[in-house]
């Protein structure tokens, strides 16, 4: 069921132009959302969650529009974005104490549960996690809220293989609750490992939407790695 | 908007803007410019923007189940509140002034401002500009608050300075008056302090809104 709709997203910058992208998101199933820095990815991430304004284009969430349902949408959406963390210096308990205010649907038991999950230990401050285990903490966060779909800006960058490898493997465990999870990556590897459709961009438009497998049988050639074919569109594209 | 305010009590806030209510017992003071107590508990608050712009609040805030402008609200009502509690310790030093310390020497021969009700009427004004000038210049950007604080210091020791001066020009001696002497003209001036804050408040407020809307975060 598809549950999220992007449709001809544009943003004029100065030096960088968002043009037309246009995607949809379903319930239990994983997408990637992939490009090389700088194409795009953060911008659609920021305008479907009404942080940045586009200059044209329609975002919906469950059938509605974002501008107009704002408070319920998100109440119904996780986010997180991998390289930022939220009042380092603060005990994590008070974090969880503030933010579970916000949410009728707040369990803490389903708190309790990811937090053993992913080892967060909440009289820590975020300051004392690593990279890793803050973009845990902010799933676990979202997930307690029961959260539909999640929206991970960059979740993998700056992880270890091992860590990266964990989280890619909590994202297939929600996608078999029926979670949609979008997450925005220029490490295609991930993709290859649990990613059921691939969203392509490049230089601020969409090159592919496609399931995976329809993503590989008509960009891969014979015994193409889906990095390799990647990095070979995105060589076309960059010396277009 | 409890929510957000209790978010902004116990995540966004500096324990700086708590103790620096304090400096409103500074109203107490001979021999010193009373008003400068406002200019602290401003200060106080000014820690709290500067920890929540490096604690990533705005941005935390904005994912939060809550309309863009309430975002905008639950600041102003955390900075209204910390005021509100500056004002109150500066109102008792007021009316311990006015009746109790009416006739104490110390505060007699003193050649500074009283602290009577025209100068917490210019507490609530000062409040007013910083609100009008700082809060409100932050949320232009959220990120840029240098230039809005440097504006509001140059206004707020302007206006101190204006108001340590006017009751050494004849004439304007009521300005100073002490106990309940000159009650009625006091009132008028306190009442304008008053309005003036909330005007000033209201339209910032309004504006920081309107801003929060449409900048791109």
């Amino acid at each position: 069921m598809e549950i999220v709709q992007v449709k001809n997203l544009t943003k004029k910058y100065p030096a960088f132009e968002l043009s037309d992208v246009s995607f949809s998101l379903s319930s239990g199933r994983i997408t990637g959302f992939v490009g090389r820095n700088g194409a795009g990815k953060t911008t659609t991430i920021k305008s479907m969650l009404n942080m940045v304004h586009p200059d044209r284009g329609e975002i919906s969430f469950f059938g509605k529009p974002v501008s107009e349902n704002e408070q319920e949408i998100k109440k119904r959406t996780g986010y997180s974005t991998g390289t930022v963390s939220w009042y380092p210096r603060k005990k994590i308990s008070m974090i969880v104490d503030t933010v579970k205010r916000f949410y009728d649907t707040w369990n803490d038991e389903t708190c309790r549960k990811y937090f053993s999950l992913f080892g967060i230990d909440d009289r820590k401050t975020p300051l004392e996690l690593s990279e890793g285990m803050k973009v845990k903490l902010n799933l676990a966060l979202a997930l307690s809220h029961r959260a539909e779909v999640l929206i991970l800006d960059e979740p993998t960058s700056g992880l270890d293989p091992f860590s990266r490898n964990e989280l890619l493997d909590v994202f297939s465990l929600l996608k078999q609750e029926g979670t949609a999870v979008f997450f925005s990556t220029h490490i295609v590897s991930d993709l290859e490992k649990c990613a059921d459709d691939i969203i392509y961009i490049s230089k601020g438009k969409i090159f592919a939407a496609l399931p995976k497998e329809e993503f590989v049988c008509r960009y891969s050639r014979e015994g193409e790695s889906l990095e390799d074919t990647i990095l070979r569109l995105e060589g076309g594209a960059f010396h277009a | 908007m409890r929510n957000l305010l209790f978010k902004e009590m116990h995540l966004s806030a500096s324990i700086l803007s708590y103790l620096f209510i304090l400096f409103g017992f500074m109203f107490l003071l001979p021999g010193y410019p009373v008003l400068c107590s406002v200019f602290f508990v401003t200060l106080g608050i000014f820690q709290s923007f500067q920890s929540a712009r490096e604690a990533n609040d705005i941005v935390f805030s904005v994912f939060l189940p809550v309309a863009k402008k309430d975002v905008v609200k639950g600041k102003y009502l955390f900075v209204f509140i910390i005021e509100g509690c500056g004002l109150l310790l500066m109102a008792f030093c007021v009316i311990l002034r006015m009746t109790v310390f009416s006739a104490s020497p110390v505060y007699l021969s003193n050649s500074l401002m009283n602290a009577n009700l025209f100068a917490l009427g210019l507490a609530f004004f000062i409040f007013g500009l910083f609100n009008l000038i700082f809060v409100g210049g932050f949320f232009k950007t959220t990120y840029n608050f240098g230039r809005p604080f440097v504006t509001y210091i140059i206004t707020a020791f302007l206006v101190i300075l204006v108001a340590e001066t006017l009751h050494h020009i004849p004439g304007l001696q009521a300005l100073n008056a002490f106990g309940t002497d000159s009650f009625g003209l006091q009132s008028v001036l306190f009442a304008a302090g008053v309005i003036s804050f909330v005007l000033m408040s209201g339209l910032s407020c309004a504006k920081a809104c309107e801003c929060f809307e449409k900048i791109d975060l």
